[in-house]
């Protein structure tokens, strides 16, 4: 399974969390559902500690296009 | 009239009038066409033939000079003033007594204000009809785009307010920054132009078009059919944050959302950075909180389960019971005492019960059994 973005993660975690809030899972599917959980929390915590802020200019032919 | 030069050896020499009108000959070759400027330099004399005034570009300031015959120019009844915007027909000349070259008008009219919202408004239907600006085509903004295009003007401040607004907002932006021409006649294709670069490069899931406020006629090229058709085609959702509040482009038209300010552009293009981790805390908290809750749910039912467990033999013991008192019941509806109650009695002659009187003779002893209590007694007669 590849990488979920960070809005993937942050949906199905907020999905799960609906579920468990609902009172409807069994015992095992809200353990599974924990540790699922857990895991996109720490996707999401991890994408944005690791996003760093950067400005880039795109490097572009400026001089042509000067009139 | 020929041209004709003087040799000196193998070197062809004109004199200054030959390539004048050698000059001027070819000019007078090129097709007459529309020039648009602004009027400077009026200069109109009645004892004057021609009437003579020098057209800018109020972009980069080129100018050109005009001349109209005088007649001509009154007949136009324009009454212009210096700083007015014109088109001009005509054809280039060169007017050969001084080398000067410029344009000889055959027609001047004014264009103002209301001939570009004209101008402007036919082509906002025409582009409407087509359903560029529909709202069914506009796209949903990513959340939080992994990298965003910024398209803005080679002024400054634009730049500088959209970045300091979205990197404030959410401090782990990645912003790809290209810069261009935002105003004069070129810039319509350099934006286009600059659009597609940027949309090019890797992660870009959203770009927004910044320009800073600016007269109506800076804001033209982004209502330049050539970049709105750029901007509809645009593979990436667009933010067109262009002018203030009060203009409207047809960028603004045709984006997928549009924004008047660069706080309001930041606030479309990236989430509240201390609002998402609360919100993912939040969520952490909720996951929490809901396994305990299904935990503690199935311990309950399982304790629950327990107890009937326990208490289920005990039920099958006073079940049995119960079953029990009622065939005692009915065995004792079934015996005889029940009858003897009744008036009936038992006889019995040496322990056997007398069911006929062949079974005794007169003066045999008989036991009799009655409901309560009995007697013994001696067989009178038997019939």
């Amino acid at each position: 399974m590849t990488e979920p973005t960070f809005e993937e993660a942050q949906r199905e975690l907020e999905g799960i969390v609906q579920r468990l809030e609902s009172g409807e899972a069994s015992l095992d599917e809200a353990i599974m559902l924990w540790e699922r959980g857990e895991e996109l929390y720490r996707v999401c915590s991890t994408k944005l500690d690791s996003a760093q802020g950067r400005i880039e200019e795109l490097a572009r032919r400026v001089e042509a296009v000067k009139p | 009239m020929k041209v004709e030069a003087i040799e000196y050896g193998d070197r062809r020499v004109f004199t200054v009038s030959s390539f004048n009108r050698g000059v001027g000959d070819w000019l007078s070759r090129l097709p007459s066409v529309w020039v648009e400027g602004e009027v400077t330099e009026l200069r109109r004399q009645e004892r004057w033939q021609s009437v003579f005034l020098t057209l800018k570009d109020p972009t980069d300031g080129a100018c050109l000079g005009v001349t109209m015959p005088r007649g001509q120019f009154d007949a136009l009844r324009l009454e212009l003033a210096n700083g007015e915007r014109v088109h001009v027909f005509g054809r280039p000349e060169l007017f050969a007594a001084r080398g000067d070259f410029r344009l000889r008008a055959l027609s001047i009219e004014r264009f103002g204000l209301g001939d570009h919202l004209a101008a402007l408004e036919r082509l906002k239907r025409k582009l409407a009809a087509e359903g560029l600006f529909a709202p069914e085509r506009k796209r949903a903004l990513p959340r939080l785009p992994r990298r965003i295009g910024l398209v803005t003007g080679n002024d400054a401040a634009a730049k500088r307010d959209v970045l300091t607004a979205i990197t404030s907002r959410f401090p782990p932006a990645r912003i790809l920054v290209a810069e261009t021409y935002v105003q004069g006649p070129r810039a319509a294709t350099a934006i286009a132009e600059a659009l597609r670069e940027i949309c090019d490069a890797p992660e870009i899931d959203v770009v927004v078009l910044a320009r800073g406020g600016g007269s109506f006629e800076d804001l033209l090229p982004f209502s330049d059919e050539r970049l709105v058709r750029a901007l509809a085609a645009c593979p990436v959702p667009i933010v067109s944050a262009v002018g203030h509040e009060q203009d409207t482009p047809l960028s603004d038209l045709v984006a997928d959302a549009r924004a008047s300010t660069p706080t309001a552009a930041a606030r479309l293009v990236v989430p509240d950075f201390a609002e998402l981790t609360a919100r993912l805390e939040r969520s952490r908290t909720a996951l929490a909180r809901g396994t305990r809750a299904a935990l503690d749910r199935e311990r309950r039912r399982l304790d629950l389960a327990r107890d009937h467990l326990r208490r289920a033999p005990l039920l099958v013991l006073e079940r049995r019971r119960a079953a029990l008192e009622q065939a005692a019941g009915r065995l004792r509806a079934l015996s005889p005492r029940a009858t003897l109650e009744r008036g009936y009695a038992i006889v019995r002659a040496a322990g056997e019960i007398v069911r006929s009187s062949s079974q005794v003779a007169a003066g045999d002893q008989v036991d009799v059994e009655l409901g309560t209590g009995g007697f013994g007694a001696q067989v009178k007669e038997t019939r």
